[in-house]
């Protein structure tokens, strides 16, 4: 039972540990497998017959997407998305309460801190990923700008920096939200798009499932619910 | 490859100088798949019978993978028919050249050692 576990975790770090490396879903698949392989034949227990799946990541050596490819797939989408968001929060409640949207520079610093932090990402990433208070700073510096920048938020227009109509704004960045929403969702169901772990000896998808599949679907999905949402909160305030 | 006498072994039951092993290692598991393709527990037992010791999985396959790369082995993957699916591992040609070639060089220079240690080559120095 211990090894099963202890085995559990080193195969969890081998993956994670490729993944950061950018090595492709089917050569993670493979390199799965022929451990596993191994392990059956030998009963050894992982870290015993390969050793701390960071170094065995590492003398792999698998070839790997260029360093900065899911930079400009993944992320710059992302904080795309991210940005339309924040504007779309901003903008939703001025436009509910029939309002001008007030902006005074100490929000738009907040607001443009989470997009900040995660524009360079790329730079901390393994930090993130490998130690968990990182990854929870991360999220409680980013939820504290979030709620600074509604408290610092103008009452006053005389206060105010900037003072515009909210509805081209929720417009605007509903649309790119949604638009980046139905780019991604077709990408993901492009063939062959996908960079799922499969098993080399049933091309199955290892981590596949109508689960898997369902939580891609929100995934992509995810700022246009959370801005439904917050325009559901927006009303009901208001 | 069946073993006809018990190889020789390190002494006192060590195991062999890793260094040597790290030197030889790729061109000993190049000829363990001389005979036909093989899998990676097969690979570490044929070496184990030929006294090389145990070779771990974390030795072997990032070499296998490596030489995958350069071209010198081919994968396919097969199904086991009561056991677990096995990566199978093939020379291919080019595998059977560098083979050849490491082989023959790595001979040379065995001879050439061997000759150099010879310790009655070293008595006859220290007298002349």
């Amino acid at each position: 039972m211990m090894q099963e576990t202890a085995d559990r975790k080193w195969f969890d770090d081998l993956v994670l540990e490729l993944r950061l490396r950018q090595v492709h879903g089917s050569a993670i698949g493979d390199a799965v497998a022929s451990a596993r392989e191994l392990l059956g034949d030998t009963g050894q227990r992982a870290e015993d017959a390969f050793g701390p799946a960071r170094d065995y990541a590492a003398a792999l050596d698998l070839p790997a997407a260029p360093a900065h490819h899911w930079v400009r797939t993944a992320l710059w989408p992302a904080l795309l998305g991210l940005l339309a968001f924040l504007l779309f929060n901003q903008a939703v409640m001025a436009w509910v309460r029939s309002e001008t949207m007030l902006i005074s520079p100490a929000q738009l610093a907040l607001l443009a801190l989470p997009v900040v932090l995660i524009a360079f990402l790329p730079l901390y990433l393994t930090a993130v990923i490998r130690r968990l208070w990182v990854l929870a700073c991360l999220a409680a510096v980013c939820a504290a700008a979030g709620l600074l920048s509604a408290i610092v938020a103008p009452t006053e227009q005389a206060d105010a920096w900037l003072a515009i109509e909210p509805l081209p704004w929720v417009v605007g960045t509903a649309v790119v939200m949604v638009a980046l929403s139905v780019r991604n969702t077709v990408i993901s169901r492009r063939p062959g798009q996908d960079d799922d772990i499969a098993d080399p000896l049933s091309a199955a998808e290892a981590t596949g499932g109508v689960g898997a599949k369902v939580g891609v679907v929100i995934a992509n999905w995810l700022f246009p619910l959370f801005a439904l949402a917050m325009l559901g909160l927006a009303r009901t305030l208001s | 490859m069946d073993v006809s006498s018990s190889p020789p072994q390190p002494p006192d039951g060590a195991e062999w100088p890793s260094d040597w092993l790290r030197a030889t290692l790729g061109f000993f598991a190049l000829r363990a798949l001389q005979a036909g393709p093989s899998y990676g527990y097969a690979i570490i037992s044929e070496l184990e019978q030929h006294g090389f010791g145990v070779i771990k999985g974390g030795t072997l396959y990032p070499l296998l993978t490596r030489y995958e790369t350069a071209g010198l082995v081919s994968t396919e993957w097969k199904a086991g028919v009561n056991g677990p699916g096995r990566k199978y591992f093939a020379l291919t040609p080019l595998g059977r050249t560098e083979l050849s070639r490491l082989s023959a060089d790595w001979l040379r220079f065995t001879h050439l050692s061997t000759h150099y240690l010879d310790p009655e080559r070293q008595t006859k120095e220290s007298t002349t």
